[in-house]
């Protein structure tokens, strides 16, 4: 036999059911625009029918359904999906600091154009080239002076704008530290959070989408693997919805892992082990950065991908004992470039013999301070702006006419670096210098495109990740405009029952037993 | 595949926002006239610009460089005409005095002219460009009759050179001392003309002619290899010239835009853009909810 009442409960429970789903719906429908928010969906089930086989169940024919419950509410979400995100998602943020920090350096140098370093090199050898007609003009010899000094000053202005920026990429590399460093820590808070929750049966949905959230934004930075770790007496947990605590590792641009293994937030089968924070260390002699540590262990390669590493490529790291990296060697490269071009004019200059009596070699046409940067540096001889006639035109003599060392000058434009009779050439150094600046621009802009080209395929591929991700998370308003209209209908339905069950009764309470009245 | 609102609308800024992208790059091609603003744009042709430029730059200079020995060469073309035309002035006189009935009052006439004449020599290997001495050598800041060596004028020898093209260079002065220096020097063929006026050996005087002759041969011949110069320079000038059209020309191909090419892809990209967001704006707007009930 069936309980009396048996059809209320399962018209109940049918209510309370399509009550939580509505409910849900609801939930779904006010997050529809939440950023990292997956769909949620009550898991129905039914629920043990009646009677249930045992020793003294009563025999009736058949078994009976009771009803529905609500086993778990869960959101829908990939976490394979996850995964693929994040590793396209480090390499967005490596390739885009990268290409960010390249193209500034572009802006800076600004060539070629009307007011770059070649134009006014190309000025400043014309004004040589005017100087072999116009020995004896005073004109002529300030112009040189005055392009002279304008060379200096383009090389200075690189020079300094190149460092401020560097400044800047360090400065930012201390923010994205400190930006990473909260992040794991708001991880750890919300692990644990959940290891308080699971352990009662519960599935805390928004707090894994806060959780993942935080992992998205962690994995622009750094690469890391996130693996899911039930802890042994853990309690009861809800093993189809529940999704454990997140061991975070620190990994290689490659996805394999450090070898003993990096934890930024460790969890083992004990429960929650601890976090580690990232530590930037920087060299105090060259401001270059020295190592990374994390916890107990200092790396001393980048290669952990994100825009960590996109910064810290760019501003400067030490290698080897040398400093690496797109702005110390762009710094390096005008440094070199100008150091040379300075010593060889020099030289050139001081061959030479000055207008006037006595006769006179060529002083120093450019000045740089030794032992300091070049490039930083470099200006035109104070004594020679004032008078421009000890600039050393004349080869053999001290004669107004005399244009040779003009020549010998102006001739420099179309030396090798190799053939400078100054020696000591910097190693690197190739072609004149005109052509090793246009090949140190030219392969600046190589390296910016095929850094921007990396970076929108990755955008590219991070986008389409994302977009399967949304297409099994997101809200769909018009999938719960049905599932309301589904659910609503249901609890319409149950209170049908309800009413069915009432009027049922009513007949066995108020309409039996009455017979011959 | 399930596909939600978010990600309709989500795709459609992303596209508008690289729509307004495209439009942004066209938009500066038109107004900078440049396929590239920086070297990334377009690596290869950003080097091959910066060559081009220079090479531009030194062909630019080069035409600078030849006007100026253009103007050497002329002035001294037409200060050796000149003197040319004094010399023969004074081999017309040399004749006249060589006549035997020339009074020797006459003859004095004639000499005084002749002394005028000489003066006139030396002023014109004083001649001067732009301030410059140009029959000084080395020396142009310094005249000529200044400088005075056995009681006449000396001048410089050395060579001026400028370069007029990669690896040429022409000497653009040419030295008075074969000509004015060799034509003055005390004791020269215009101090014994003169001693030669003052007596009365008519024989004497026309001797003298011989030597005025070959005097005046000197200068020809001189004035003639300026002529050969001038010529070269003018070739120079020409090829130059060419050069020049060459550079910009292949400058200018690597790197300005074709301005037809760019506004019909701009007048594309427009459309395009337009579509995008007539459709974008249909698809968003509509959900279940205008239809139930």
């Amino acid at each position: 036999m069936v309980s009396t009442f048996m059809g209320l409960e399962t018209s109940k429970r049918a209510l309370s059911v399509a009550q939580s789903a509505l409910y849900t719906t609801g939930h779904n429908v006010a997050n529809a625009n939440t950023p990292g928010y997956s769909r949620q969906r009550v898991n129905l089930s039914a629920t043990e029918s009646f009677p249930s086989p045992a020793l003294n169940s009563p025999r009736i024919a058949g078994q009976l359904g009771t009803g529905v419950e609500a086993g778990s509410i869960q959101r829908i979400r990939d976490s394979f999906l996850d995964s693929q995100y994040r590793s396209q998602s480090s390499k967005v943020g490596y390739y885009s600091s990268l290409s960010e920090s390249l193209t500034k350096m572009e802006e800076i140098l600004n060539d070629p154009s009307e007011s770059g370093l070649l134009n006014t090199m190309n000025n400043f050898w014309g004004s040589l080239e005017d100087l072999t007609t116009n020995t004896d003009n005073i004109g002529a010899r300030a112009v040189v002076a005055s392009s002279g000094q304008m060379v200096a000053e383009t090389l200075n202005y690189y020079y300094n704008a190149l460092t401020s920026v560097q400044e800047d990429l360090r400065y930012q590399i201390g923010v994205e530290q400190s930006g990473i460093n909260t992040i794991i820590s708001n991880i750890q808070s919300i692990n644990e959070k959940i290891s308080k929750v699971e352990p009662h049966g519960y599935v805390p949905n928004d707090l894994y989408d806060e959780r993942d959230t935080l992992v998205d934004q962690l994995s622009q930075f750094v690469n890391v693997k996130v693996s899911t770790v039930f802890p042994e007496k853990y309690g009861i947990v809800d093993k189809a919805a529940a999704e454990g605590l997140y061991n975070i590792e620190l990994i290689q641009e490659d996805g394999s892992s450090y070898m003993p293994p990096i934890n930024l937030i460790s969890v083992n089968h004990t429960g929650i082990v601890g976090a580690n924070t990232i530590e930037v260390q920087t060299d105090s002699a060259t401001g270059a950065v020295s190592g990374v540590k994390i916890g107990g262990t200092m790396l001393q390669e980048y290669k952990f991908a994100g825009a960590l590493t996109g910064l810290i490529e760019s501003a400067g790291y030490v290698a080897d004992g040398t400093v690496k990296g797109a702005y110390p060697d762009m710094l390096q490269k005008l440094n070199d470039m100008t150091e040379a071009f300075v010593n060889e004019f020099n030289y050139v200059h001081s061959q030479g013999f000055v207008v006037g009596e006595p006769p006179t070699n060529g002083g120093k046409f450019f000045e740089i301070t030794d032992g300091k940067n070049a490039a930083q540096t470099i200006k035109v001889n104070a004594d020679i702006i004032k008078d421009p006639s000890l600039i050393a035109s004349g080869g053999k003599s001290n004669a107004a006419g005399d244009n040779e060392n003009a020549h010998h000058l102006a001739a420099i434009k179309s030396k090798d670096f190799t053939q400078y009779e100054s020696g000591n050439i910097p190693a690197g150094l190739n072609g004149t210098f005109d052509t090793y600046y246009a090949g140190v621009i030219g392969n600046l802009g190589v390296d910016s495109a095929s850094v921007q080209k990396d970076h929108s395929n990755a955008q590219i591929l991070a986008t389409s990740v994302d977009k399967n991700r949304q297409s099994v998370s997101a809200v769909s308003l018009d999938e719960e405009m049905t599932d309301m209209v589904r659910y609503q209908q249901a609890y319409n339905a149950a209170a049908r029952m309800v009413t069915l069950v009432d009027e049922m009764l009513d007949r066995i309470i108020n309409g039996m037993g009455t017979g011959g009245r | 595949m399930r596909v939600t609102q978010s990600m309709l609308s989500n795709n459609m800024i992303r596209n508008i926002s690289n729509s307004y992208e495209k439009l942004a790059k066209l938009q500066e091609q038109i107004l900078t006239q440049k396929k590239f603003s920086k070297p990334s744009d377009d690596p290869v042709a950003a080097m091959m610009g910066m060559n081009y430029r220079t090479s531009l730059n030194q062909v630019e200079q080069y035409s600078r460089n030849i006007s100026e020995a253009t103007n050497w060469v002329e002035s001294t073309d037409s200060a050796l005409g000149q003197a040319v035309s004094a010399l023969q002035r004074m081999r017309e006189l040399t004749v006249q005095a060589s006549n035997g009935t020339y009074e020797s009052d006459q003859r004095d006439s004639v000499n005084e002219e002749i002394k005028q004449l000489r003066q006139h020599l030396v002023d014109i290997g004083d001649t001067q460009l732009g301030g410059k001495y140009i029959f000084n050598g080395y020396d142009t800041n310094k005249r000529p009759s200044d400088t005075m060596v056995d009681g006449a004028p000396s001048y410089g020898t050395d060579e001026i050179q400028v370069e007029v093209f990669t690896g040429i260079k022409i000497p653009i002065n040419t030295s008075g001392q074969s000509t004015f220096g060799e034509a003055l020097k005390t004791g020269g063929t215009i101090d014994q003309l003169m001693e030669s006026l003052k007596s009365t050996d008519e024989a004497d005087i026309t001797n003298r002619l011989a030597e005025l002759d070959e005097m005046i041969n000197v200068f020809i011949k001189e004035q003639a290899k300026v002529g050969a110069k001038q010529n070269r320079i003018d070739l120079m000038t020409d090829r130059v010239g060419q050069q020049e059209v060459f550079a910009q020309k292949i400058l200018s191909s690597n790197e300005d835009v074709d301005m037809e090419k760019v506004i019909l892809d701009f007048t594309t990209q427009e459309s395009v853009h337009t579509a995008a967001l007539s459709v974008g704006a249909k698809v968003i707007q509509p959900s279940l909810l205008d239809f139930l009930r």
